[in-house]
């Protein structure tokens, strides 16, 4: 028995912090203890105990065979819908952009019901951003609104925003820094804030805003709920005199708003006054790896549809995100990768994935592949390949596989999947 | 033989809001059909008032319906622990159990609505947890 | 965690004294305070109690895994968060650069770590709660998201 201590860091993609710190001992090209990782982590890392088989119609089959069978369902359709790649590499992404236009794809991902609002008013430099080192390094006054990265990100406190010292951030967490947290219940995250939390009513995000944006004007904050106009005034108080303010937001502010104006709104007045930013709290390790990648290609984050044969045209719009293309039955082939849709989509959308030929591209076994035509196994990204992704501040992080990918029990990465399919059109 | 059992169970009006939870999280990692992945996913938190109406205790499995008839679940009940009161405020986390309640109409913007579903809970009077199929 | 009260309504509340103190509730602080164990009690090992006796047990037990300075790690609600790793103003002290800016511990003179996403300590005479100069620092305990930390 050999146990290799590596003593080189491995990044953990179990999330868009994308932790570079990590260290392993590994037994036998099996990782046997994970090092600095959360719990989430850990459980990436160490991979599932239900792996995939190359699968045509419930038949295991030679994984080319999957592969052909793949390649004869995008080239039968009329209308493919690809969706997930959240947790594949940039190079992946970028394969399966490639493959979308030649086949005339759907193409979307979970920022769609997810992150994408946020990220575009980032993109559009419609508000200001900063990278994650930035917080750690500057940041003061940091506010958690709709989020509760204890158990989402465990990471985001100690390793970026809280309690690490920083260059301008020398005398700890007590002393250096305030930390906010905005939600509708007391979560994980809310208990560390203390006398700093702010409990407010479900759907309420946006007249909070606005009564913050009152007292942040001088005016007298009024919210058409109960609530201490005085700790309103406070908390405006602390924003205002932040030197380097940032607002991480999470899916329950995205999700209790129509649009992002409330947002710009509040993010405009902050930054008359003092020094505010803004990053979303990204799930998936590499989803705005996705983002940035359709973006650079089609000026789109994601809900977009190629056309066959020409290059250059592309819709975009809420008609060709997953949730509606399924709702309208528009699609009628899906080719998902890295994602669970049966599982991630309410139940009543999803249905039409069971009437339609599904490829799922997958290290572990999901809902979705159990009811799919083909399913093909990938490596699990940060472990079995290397890549590229990008973290939830924007920043890319490059990775080395972290077993001996020589081992013949290695499966071919999503992106060497893709190619293969690409090679089989 | 009460006479309770001639009244029509009693029902709690609820909305649903999904979060996350990391031992759940950290479980789907490991596997999706795992019993401990039904155990932290088939799950719904409630005020502790709220509960009581329904003349269950913690632990107790309650149908829950959503408002358009559409979904309906078992699942076992928990007090969520909360020292305010949400009484109408329920809480799941994310999982095939809240999807199947998440309507899927969004008015064509794509985006559900995973933290507002509107639902009925009642007694499931020990019918067992539903175990997701398709 | 017990309070000495709850600890009390488990007593056979009769001030025996055969336990050495004066009072059952004396005694409850005793076991509160791992002064005495639950073994200590003659009444509570006859049958009578035997339920209360099992309760008792359950409720001390977790001072078997304290470490010299009372430090009680509770893996199972533990997130391997790293916010105590962090906080602790000893592994600061003695690791500035790694733990102290909220990266992977780099000495090996930190007391909390991270290892198979649970915090583990080492070093725990180093403990600011603990030796001559001990004070009350609770950097571990208020920045847990899960009480997962306490100190008996």
């Amino acid at each position: 028995m050999v146990i290799l201590l590596n003593e080189n860091y491995h990044v953990c993609t179990g999330c868009a912090l994308l932790c570079d710190d990590i260290e392993v001992v590994i037994d036998d090209n099996v990782i046997t203890e994970v090092k600095t990782a959360c719990r989430k982590g850990v459980s990436r890392i160490k991979g599932c105990n239900e792996p995939m088989s190359p699968t045509v119609e419930g038949q295991q089959v030679d994984i080319d065979v999957a592969i052909g069978a793949a390649a004869d369902i995008l080239k039968n359709a009329d209308s493919p819908l690809i969706f997930g790649l959240g947790n594949s590499t940039d190079g992946a992404q970028k394969k399966a952009i490639e493959l979308a236009k030649q086949i005339g794809a759907v193409l979307d991902d979970t920022s769609s019901f997810c992150q994408g609002p946020t990220l575009e008013v980032i993109f559009n430099e419609t508000v200001k951003s900063c990278t994650l080192d930035d917080v750690r390094n500057k940041a003061d006054v940091i506010v958690y609104w709709g989020a509760d990265p204890s158990n989402s990100h465990p990471r985001h406190l100690s390793k970026f925003s809280y309690f690490p010292r920083g260059q301008e951030r020398q005398r700890g967490w007590e002393e250096d820094r305030t930390m906010i947290t905005i939600d509708i219940r007391k979560s994980h995250t809310a208990k560390i804030s203390g006398d700093k939390f702010h409990n407010i009513p479900l759907q309420a995000d946006e007249e909070f805003i606005d009564a913050l944006i009152d007292a942040l004007s001088g005016k007298v904050p009024k919210v058409p709920f109960e609530y201490d106009p005085k700790r309103i005034l406070e908390l405006a108080n602390i924003l205002k005199n932040a030197k380097f303010g940032i607002i991480f937001v999470g899916l329950g502010l995205v999700y209790s708003l129509d649009n992002m104006d409330p947002i710009v709104k509040l993010m405009d007045k902050l930054n008359e006054l003092s020094n505010f930013h803004l990053i979303p709290m990204v799930g998936h390790y590499n989803m705005r790896g996705f983002n940035q990648n359709m973006f650079n290609e089609t000026g789109h984050l994601n809900r977009v549809k190629f056309e066959k044969g020409n290059n250059t045209k592309v819709q975009h719009g809420a008609e060709f995100s997953i949730v509606e293309s399924l709702n309208e039955k528009k699609v009628d082939a899906a080719l998902i990768i890295g994602s669970d849709p049966l599982s991630s989509l309410p139940r009543a959308v999803a249905d039409h994935l069971l009437n339609i030929p599904v490829i799922t591209i997958d290290p572990c076994e999901t809902f979705t592949s159990r009811k799919a035509k083909v399913t093909i196994p990938s490596a699990l990204s940060g472990v079995e390949c290397g890549g590229s992704a990008i973290r939830m501040d924007g920043e890319e992080v490059k990775f080395e596989p972290i077993v001996d990918v020589k081992s013949q029990t290695i499966r071919p990465s999503d992106e060497e999947i893709l190619t293969r399919i690409m090679e089989a059109l | 033989m009460g006479f309770g059992q001639f009244l029509a169970a009693p029902e709690q009006k609820v909305t649903i809001v999904t979060y996350r939870d990391i031992f759940q999280s950290a479980v789907m990692e490991e596997g999706r059909f795992s019993e401990e992945y039904l155990k932290l996913s088939a799950v719904i938190k409630m005020d502790a008032a709220d509960i009581k109406k329904l003349g269950v205790k913690e632990g107790d499995t309650v149908v829950v319906k959503n408002n358009d008839n559409n979904g309906k679940v078992v699942v076992r009940v928990e007090n969520s622990g909360y020292d305010a009161s949400h009484s109408e405020i329920a809480y799941m986390p994310n999982s095939p159990w809240s999807n199947a309640l998440v309507s899927a109409d969004t008015g064509g913007s794509g985006v559900p609505q995973y933290k507002k579903i509107e639902a009925t809970v009642s007694s499931a009077k020990g019918e067992s947890v539903t175990t997701i199929g398709f | 965690m017990a309070n000495a009260m709850e600890i009390y309504q488990l007593l056979p509340k009769t001030n025996c004294k055969e336990c050495g103190k004066s009072t059952c509730m004396a005694f409850a602080v005793s076991l509160l305070s791992r002064e005495l164990t639950v073994d200590d009690c003659p009444p509570l090992k006859g049958d009578k109690f035997k339920s209360n006796y099992e309760k008792l047990s359950d409720m001390i037990a977790p001072a078997k895994g304290a470490s010299e300075s009372g430090m009680i790690v509770h893996e199972d609600k533990c997130f391997g968060c790293g916010n105590c790793v962090v906080a602790c103003p000893v592994n600061v002290a003695e690791d500035p650069l790694g733990a102290g800016i909220g990266r992977a511990p780099t000495s090996d003179k930190v007391i909390l770590r991270v290892e198979d996403g649970i915090v583990r300590t080492s070093n725990v005479h180093d403990c600011r709660r603990f030796g001559e100069n001990k004070i009350l620092c609770n950097g571990c305990i208020v920045t847990c998201p899960t009480e997962a930390i306490e100190f008996v």
